[in-house]
């Protein structure tokens, strides 16, 4: 792990989403650092992507404060905004757009504008050379994700955002995937995913944080989770393999009842 | 703290209009389906023209063209590309919101554009309609404010419902009901109430103003209330669709 200690370039603190009297976001705050890939996990309904499009600007908090590279998202957020690459959780470009039109796109909104060799080498890098012209749509699921995260570091950003990345994809897709993600980190930028998946939390996040009922109930390495709750009886009453997962301390701590 | 780059409006507006206009070029069936219904009319109607005369003919058929531009083409893909999320994937990067609305409202101008100039091509062709110069002009111009009116019924549609499917439905329901009532009340077959409402309908107010405007030295006092009854409906549309317009569906 490269993380650069202390350099956060995310900041999220006393954040509050409120829908209505639906209370989804109560009082969330943590760091991301530069270098860090952190991940967001709960069951579902537990804010997580509530918190994630608080950081992304989609929707408007009631109270906190979010700094992304030095930028607070309710003051600059178009500054915020460059600062940070997205992939949403679903597939979201027009259908009727090939995927050489969609990188003109979004380069073009994030301001760094892409020649035809430019675009072509880039294709060649993901191996996707020969579905310049394809739609979108006409993409497999893991094509559909390598495209995605193109588009999400396409400017450089300092913070990568991905929700729930891997949903949906095979085996090879998802580590080709988790080597990609791992390659943005050595690049020095810092990755926020949310996912469902404590294996794809353990190998890949260099911390995480589990949220439930709109709080933060723990934020630590996957590892000192472990360390820290295994001797909890809700983490030993879960375990199945006789041997303390980060699946049992997830569930420990949440939780054995299915959320809608 | 490195500095960000903010892309200008400029080349956000170009991008997004690029790409929108390749969203059209690549659903040009439907484009062509948004002409087909005032040139049929320009076509089948040519017997009508010695009687009617030639601009209530043209009115005729751009107000429907206008209809099916601001409900069908507008409010759908607005519906379309909401329920996908592609909105949102826009927001989350710089990009003023007002960039995208202003791009997709670009498209739809360009396509009250071409409409404008199939009907007068088609009309001279077809139907040997020939207005002064000045009588193309203003109904470039005013098309422009008679498309603005189905532009706004068609935001009012999108603010106001989510499911894409109904305001699929819906949209095909009003552009019906527009053009069911609309023609066959101005003609009074509904009868002279509903005469009086189609008058100052949307329908009526636009088809007036456009028919005057293909005969500049007929323009009265009647006309001048349709502009402003127009700009009224502007308004009040559009100001109820943006204020309960929802970037996401869900």
């Amino acid at each position: 792990m490269s993380v650069e200690q202390n350099k956060y370039i995310l900041k999220v603190e006393g954040l509050h989403v409120n829908y209505g009297n639906i209370v989804a976001v109560n009082n969330v705050g943590f760091d991301v650092l530069q270098g860090e890939i952190f991940g967001l996990l709960g069951p579902n309904g537990a804010g997580k992507t509530s918190t994630l499009s608080a950081i992304e600007g989609l929707i408007k908090f009631k109270e906190g404060t979010i700094i992304v590279n030095g930028q607070s998202v309710s003051e600059k957020p178009l500054h915020a905004r460059a600062s940070m690459g997205v992939q949403l959780q679903s597939t979201s470009f027009q259908p009727e757009l090939n995927v050489v039109q969609i990188l003109q796109l979004f380069s073009g909104i994030y301001g760094v504008p892409m020649s035809k060799d430019k675009i072509k080498d880039t294709l060649a890098a993901i191996g996707l050379e020969d579905a310049a012209q394809k739609k979108f749509s006409q993409l497999s699921g893991g094509q559909q994700q390598r495209v995605s995260l193109v588009i999400a570091t396409i400017h450089n950003p300092k913070l990568v955002l991905l929700d729930e990345p891997t949903t949906g994809l095979d085996p090879q897709a998802r580590r080709q995937l988790w080597e990609r993600i791992e390659a943005i980190r050595e690049r020095g930028h810092a990755v926020l995913l949310t996912t469902h998946s404590m294996e794809e939390a353990e190998s890949v996040c260099d911390r995480i944080a589990i949220i439930d009922h709109g709080r933060v109930i723990a934020v630590d390495t996957p590892q000192a989770l472990i360390d820290k709750h295994r001797d909890d009886p809700e983490v030993i009453a879960v375990s199945r393999r006789g041997k303390i997962t980060l699946e049992d301390v997830f569930i420990g701590l949440t939780g054995t009842t299915v959320r809608a | 703290m490195e500095e960000t780059i903010i892309p200008k409006t400029s080349t956000v507006l170009f991008t997004l209009f690029r790409a929108d206009l390749a969203t059209l070029i690549s659903n040009r069936r439907s484009g062509i389906i948004t002409l087909f219904v005032p040139l049929i009319i320009l076509i089948s109607w040519k017997g009508m023209v010695p009687k009617v005369g030639g601009p209530f003919v043209l009115s005729t058929a751009i107000t429907i063209g206008l209809m099916a531009i601001g409900l069908m083409g507008y409010s759908i893909s607005i519906s379309r590309d909401r329920d996908k999320g592609i909105f949102q994937r826009l927001r989350v990067a710089p990009v003023p919101t007002w960039a995208i609305m202003v791009s997709r409202i670009s498209i739809q101008l360009m396509m009250i554009m071409i409409l404008t100039l199939a009907v007068f091509v088609v009309g001279f062709e077809n139907d040997k309609i020939l207005l002064s110069w000045q009588g193309y002009a203003v109904t470039f111009f005013v098309a422009f404010l008679g498309g603005a009116v189905y532009l706004s019924v068609g935001q009012l549609i999108v603010g106001l419902i989510k499911n894409p499917e109904t305001v699929n439905a819906v949209t095909r329901l009003v552009y019906f009901l527009f053009i069911m009532v609309g023609m066959f009340g101005e003609l009074g077959v509904l009868g002279l109430k509903l005469k009086d409402i189609v008058h100052w309908s949307p329908y009526g107010s636009v088809k007036l103003m456009l028919a005057a405007s293909m005969e500049p030295a007929k323009w009265n006092d009647d006309t001048t209330m349709a502009v402003l009854a127009t700009i009224a409906y502007i308004v009040v549309f559009a100001g109820i669709g943006i204020k309960n317009f929802k970037w996401s569906s869900k």
